[in-house]
């Protein structure tokens, strides 16, 4: 796992979440693990392939995707806000992903994207990829947000 | 008033995005990946479409090739996240008028889809 993987994503996830929730993020910790298991309730995963293969897994508490989805819909009301919070933060982990992307595969490469699966508290049965991971841990004035990052090089790249 | 369909698979940016277009244009159909959106595409002819590129089943990139083979003058701006030099590039290739990459500014998007009109 390439270090610098962890600096694209924490430049991407700082600068969506200025652009698109208006909240500043910073770097609260970065660990090592064997695969990307959330450590927090509300996950959001996306399947990544082509140049680089793996997963990337957001994870967050309910408050903190409940404020996303405030912060991209800031004329709604409530009920309507909480219906659509799991769209919201998929296209959130969408962008930043996306984002992270660009710098990924530079001039040449490209990275194809899953679309983002939600899930939340115990009906998480995901199988999670065996790859050696990174979580970031990024603090803002609205919680926590994880994102564990688990990429290798294609074989055939 | 010209007509639009916007393609995304995430409803809170569909929403969006109607919210934005609607200001100058009319809203026709919305579809949630690239299956629907060929279907939706023959039944309500919009003149323009958004088409997002990471969608389940049909992904953007296949719907946008299907269709400009159906209607060479289909006018497509792609909004994606991906806006990896490669995508953008197979993108425009293809025939895509714009590419506009996530996260956007609301006035992008609005002079992304009046130049198609220009």
């Amino acid at each position: 796992m390439n270090v610098e993987f962890a600096n694209i994503f924490i430049r991407s996830a700082v600068e969506v979440f200025q652009k698109e929730v208006r909240i500043t993020l910073s770097r609260q910790s970065l660990l090592k693990k064997n695969a990307p298991v959330p450590g927090l309730p509300v996950s959001i995963v996306l399947g990544i392939t082509g140049y680089l293969r793996g997963q990337v897994v957001y994870s967050m508490d309910e408050n903190f995707a409940y404020s996303i989805a405030h912060a991209m819909l800031p004329n709604k009301l409530p009920a309507e806000i909480k219906k659509l919070t799991n769209s919201a933060v998929s296209e959130i982990a969408n962008i930043i992903t996306g984002q992270a992307s660009i710098a990924l595969a530079g001039e040449k490469m490209k990275i194809e994207l899953t679309p983002p699966a939600v899930f939340s508290g115990k009906e998480m049965q995901v199988d999670f990829l065996s790859i050696p991971t990174i979580a970031l841990r990024l603090i803002s004035e609205i919680g926590v947000l994880e994102i564990n990052i688990a990429l290798a090089e294609s074989e055939e790249a | 008033m010209h007509t639009g369909m916007i393609v995304d698979d995430a409803s809170i940016m569909r929403l969006r995005l109607r919210e934005i277009l609607e200001t100058e244009f009319k809203i026709v159909a919305e579809a949630e990946n690239g299956g629907d959106a060929l279907r939706l595409y023959d039944e309500s002819r919009p003149e323009f479409i958004t088409l997002d590129i990471t969608m389940p089943k049909v992904n953007g990139l296949a719907a946008l090739q299907e269709l400009l083979a159906k209607d060479p003058a289909a006018k497509v701006v792609i909004v994606s996240a991906v806006g990896q030099k490669q995508i953008v590039f197979d993108a425009i290739s293809m025939g895509a008028k714009d590419f506009i990459i996530k996260p956007f500014e609301h006035e992008r998007v609005l002079k992304s889809v009046r130049r198609l009109f220009a």
